[in-house]
């Protein structure tokens, strides 16, 4: 059978944004794929050495397009833990609810990705056009559609207001019902499972001895949320599911991708009913003390990791990021293994690659 | 909990005292171990059950290198290790955790820490023919200006 080797990327229409694959071919079959990143690498962690941490606030979020929010959540947690400040409730309210309206709209943006990629447009339209509600709501809550710049070192900028509880309440209905729609058709739907089931493959084993997170661990059955297990800001207080699966194929990550959108949407309308009166942010001190601390959330893709070293001065002396998408991406030669060229698209957005967080 | 547990079993198979561990914030354990311990550090805390490897930080204090292994299940813990010599080196872990592959290679890029047995040493970050130096150490500073992209459009155009 005839070898011959496929680039695809750096540029490429199948791909967000930029990466690079090698695939090599065995007639339809893929038999090895070589990796390369580094094409949206802009060198965050050594400039967030030069700025102070109020400016690296801003800095942080331009990290990645679509999760900007849970980096300075991540972020702003860090150095609130130097600096012992207890953030009022509502302002962490807020951020939770932030949080959840992003993994909301991350997932429905990646479910247009995936359905785009594997040919069904009519999906992919009405995912966006879902999307598009929630982004709404971000723009109204902060003024930005992807980037909201909601937190500081202390809370939030932003509170909310009537307008936007009662948009909020009108708006969650409305989603939770067509995400509901949008599971039942999918869940029945016999081309997305021809193009979905038994590819990409990831069994339990892989997943713990390549470290992956977020919901492509989860769809192998790895039960692990940091939201549950390391509770960070308030949700502790709330009550939520963690869906799993243990099927481990793309179809296994979309629906629960799916099942997880619903989550959201039931976090979301507890948080709004449960929000809690008083300030949204206490004020902060500029200088940061001497320490290190290590915080951790659930991005949409899974956890994302935050390092930072303070020496007393008035920039970090070391932050280091690791997104959940470098856990994914190191799995991606072994699920290319054995596969039909058809399927590397389905495959490549079914783990939903970010990038640029990945780079940084 | 499976983190104390794993702390108290490292203690004993490294000979290490009970002071050389540090509380960090955020249910965070952390161990000081030397760099020859590396290997065997890590498999104790595999077979103690935490299997899940969230980052590998390395970091410059003055002349030396420290690496940190951030492990975690429900608490966190991480090893310390400080690598003082002029060209650091380190034993891989990729042959107990092939996750930590991709951790690696970025601070072998980026820090010139050589990860002995590393199984891909190729760039993954940085372009193939970079000459910079290693980007992440201290002493390299960020230029101001704007890349001088002249030089290589003429260069593209001569040959």
């Amino acid at each position: 059978m005839s070898k011959f080797t496929v680039p695809i990327g750096p540029q490429h229409p199948l791909l967000k944004e930029p990466l690079s694959f090698l695939v090599s071919l065995e007639g339809e079959k893929v038999t090895s794929s070589i990796l390369r990143l580094g094409y949206v690498h802009r060198g965050i962690e050594k400039l967030a050495e030069q700025r102070t941490y109020i400016q690296n606030i801003y800095l942080i979020e331009r990290i990645c397009g679509i999760c900007s929010h849970i980096h300075s959540t991540t972020y702003c947690q860090s150095i609130e833990t130097l600096l012992k400040l207890e953030v009022p409730k509502r302002g962490l309210y807020i951020r939770m609810l932030l949080c959840e309206l992003e993994r909301i709209h991350s997932h429905l943006l990646w479910l247009g990705v995936l359905a785009k990629n594997i040919g069904l447009n009519t999906l992919f339209m009405y995912a966006w056009r879902d999307r598009e509600i929630v982004l709404k709501i971000m723009e109204e809550i902060s003024g930005g559609r992807v980037s909201h710049s909601v937190n500081i070192i202390g809370g939030v900028r932003v509170d909310l207001n009537e307008t936007h509880l009662s948009l909020l309440q009108k708006s969650l209905q409305e989603l939770n019902s067509r995400v509901e729609e949008i599971l039942h058709s999918i869940e029945n739907d016999r081309s997305f499972q021809a193009r979905t089931r038994k590819i990409g493959y990831l069994s339990l084993e892989d997943i713990k001895r390549y470290c992956v997170v977020g919901p492509v661990a989860r769809a192998s059955g790895f039960d692990i949320d940091i939201r549950r297990d390391t509770p960070y800001a308030a949700y502790d207080e709330l009550n939520f599911e963690v869906p799993l699966m243990t099927e481990g194929d793309v179809w296994a990550r979309s629906i629960l991708r799916i099942l997880e959108t619903i989550q959201a949407v039931r976090l979301c309308t507890q948080i709004i009913h449960n929000l809690p009166d008083g300030p949204v942010s206490i004020p902060a001190p500029r200088r940061v003390p001497a320490g290190e601390v290590v915080s951790r959330a659930e991005a949409p893709r899974g956890e994302v990791f935050y390092y930072v070293r303070s020496d007393g001065s008035q920039n970090p002396a070391r932050l280091k990021v690791r997104t959940p998408t470098l856990t994914t991406l190191i799995t991606l030669p072994g699920q290319l293994r054995n596969m039909q060229l058809a399927d590397v698209s389905a495959i490549i957005a079914g783990v939903d690659l970010c990038i640029a967080c990945g780079d940084r | 909990m499976s983190t104390e547990k794993a702390v108290i079993k490292l203690q004993d198979v490294l000979n290490l005292g009970r002071s050389a561990t540090k509380l960090m914030p955020i249910n965070e354990v952390e161990i000081t171990i030397s760099k020859k311990q590396i290997s065997l550090a890590v498999k104790t805390i595999l077979k103690s059950g935490i299997w899940h490897l969230s980052a590998i930080t390395c970091q410059q204090l003055e002349d030396d290198f420290i690496l940190l292994y951030h492990f975690w299940k429900s608490d966190g813990l991480t090893l310390r290790v400080r690598l003082d010599e002029k060209n650091p080196q380190i034993d891989s872990i990729c042959p107990l955790i092939p996750g930590a592959e991709y951790y690696e290679r970025e601070t072998r890029e980026m820090f010139g820490v050589e990860f002995l047995g590393l199984p891909n040493p190729i760039p993954l970050l940085l372009p193939d023919d970079w000459q910079g130096g290693y980007p992440m150490r201290k002493k390299e500073q960020p230029s101001q200006d704007k890349p001088k992209d002249n030089n290589r459009q003429q260069k593209g155009k001569s040959s």
